[in-house]
């Protein structure tokens, strides 16, 4: 029995995979080249898994914000995306899939059906995407 | 209480010119909070309506842990139709609060997985996330957030975009996010009430067009920021009825941006049309208050008389 060990992985659970994807990205970032995936558990501390680590990096790998190659008997991992742009990648998931999600995050315009666009040029004077510049 | 117990279940029909009217004619903040208010207020009264009804059905069903008094012919006496209305009450109520935990359930759900999605990105409160698509929002919680796509910012001038940060951390500050949540479970509590919530979704955004147009202090500005980000944004795929007979809600606000700034008299006159619609809402609300009070009331005393001490 290891009581310490319990509430450890409980909490890392609760953190949620979102956080800890963000973390593993930002390891990568911090190191100078392709590291392993033991490096990387160094690097975020003693609480995290090897395994959970592993499982990380593939998702990260699914989402291609990571790139591995073959290295001896393990993979090494690199980079190939920032934070942000794992951010971008995990709230474009979201919005596509929470048809309702109007209820909840106040968008700055909403979809524009296609009759409005004109009455939009129009009023703002702006001119459509196939009318040519000026000429002269 | 007689069909003062049906009252409060149709009375949100009432406010269907009113939002029309408080939408194009009072200032967009007062109209979001009058409409909110009336929502809820008819919504809270729908709703204890219902229950009442359901007691007096649940009553008569057979094997049910209500007092056997309940079902006194004195008490189905109060409700007229009590058979039908009754038993409807039943499954109606259960729909209305399955639609209201599933609306809040939502609500936290997207919150939560916004929040998460976004933690790490540098930066307090705003997060600008390298996107293709063009999009911006404000993600309520704590101080709030400002979410918006390089997409969205690369089409937009300098003076735009600080109209677009206005417009999210007008959003944020006035914590809009409370008043569409109230619309949308009241829409919820009863279908009648659906045209309150798109008005207030629509009202809250002339609300943040309004303080992001005197943040930035020229209308104009912030009218073609929110028309170059609609044209930005992707159309939707096939134009719809209601899309063909009406203009949505893009080309509205913009309209409204470009006119004088609405007058920020906090409750109109009761003889312009304007007036009539505030204080017809506020009637409307009220009597709807009034009856639910009275039937609450009566149905209490009666259950009470009825009860075998």
């Amino acid at each position: 029995m290891t009581p310490e060990t319990a509430p450890e992985g409980g909490r890392a659970r609760r953190r949620g995979q979102g956080e800890l994807e963000g973390q593993v990205l930002g390891a990568l970032r911090e190191a100078d080249g392709p590291v392993t995936a033991a490096w990387v558990q160094q690097r975020l501390g003693g609480d995290l898994a090897y395994t959970t680590v592993v499982t990380i990096l593939t998702r990260l790998l699914a989402k291609d914000v990571v790139a591995r190659e073959r290295h001896g008997r393990s993979f090494v991992w690199t980079p190939t995306a920032d934070v942000a742009r794992l951010a971008a990648l995990r709230m474009r998931r979201l919005l596509d899939g929470e048809r309702d999600r109007e209820a909840v995050l106040a968008s700055f315009v909403t979809a524009l059906p296609p009759g409005d666009e004109q009455v939009l040029r129009a009023l703002l004077d702006i001119p459509g995407p196939d009318a040519g510049g000026p000429e002269d | 209480m007689g069909v003062f117990v049906f009252l409060p279940l149709v009375l949100p029909l009432s406010a269907w010119p009113v939002a029309r009217l408080a939408e194009t004619r009072l200032h967009p903040r007062t109209a979001t909070r009058l409409l909110t208010a009336v929502a809820v207020v008819m919504a809270v009264c729908s709703t204890l309506c219902l229950a009442l009804l359901m007691v007096v059905g649940t009553a008569q069903l057979p094997g049910n842990p209500l007092p056997d008094g309940w079902s006194d012919p004195e008490v189905r006496a109060a409700v007229p139709h009590d058979e039908v209305a009754g038993r409807a009450a039943i499954p109606a109520l259960a729909l209305v609060t399955a639609a209201c935990a599933r609306t809040l359930w939502r609500h936290r759900r997207v919150t939560r997985r916004a929040r998460r999605a976004l933690a790490g990105v540098p930066g307090r409160t705003v997060a600008v996330l390298p996107d293709r698509t063009p999009y911006a929002y404000a993600l309520p919680g704590g101080r709030g957030r400002i979410v918006v796509t390089t997409a969205l910012l690369a089409g937009l001038a300098p003076a735009e975009r600080r109209a677009l940060f206005a417009h999210e951390r007008a959003h944020l500050t006035a914590r809009h996010h409370r008043h569409l949540l109230a619309a949308h479970l009241a829409a919820r509590a009863n279908p009648f009430l659906r045209p309150l919530r798109t008005a207030v979704v629509y009202t809250a955004e002339r609300w943040a067009d309004e303080e992001a147009a005197r943040a930035v202090g020229d209308r104009r500005t912030v009218a073609r920021a929110i028309g170059k980000a609609a044209l930005l944004s992707p159309g939707t795929p096939a134009p719809t009825l209601a899309a063909l007979a009406a203009t949505g809600p893009v080309p509205r606000r913009v309209a409204a941006l470009l006119a004088p700034a609405p007058a920020a008299r906090t409750w109109p006159s009761a003889f312009t049309s304007v007036g009539l619609a505030a204080w017809g809402a506020a009637a409307g609300a009220l009597v709807s208050a009034m009856s639910s009070a009275n039937s609450a009331v009566t149905l209490f005393l009666i259950l009470h008389a009825a009860t075998p001490l």
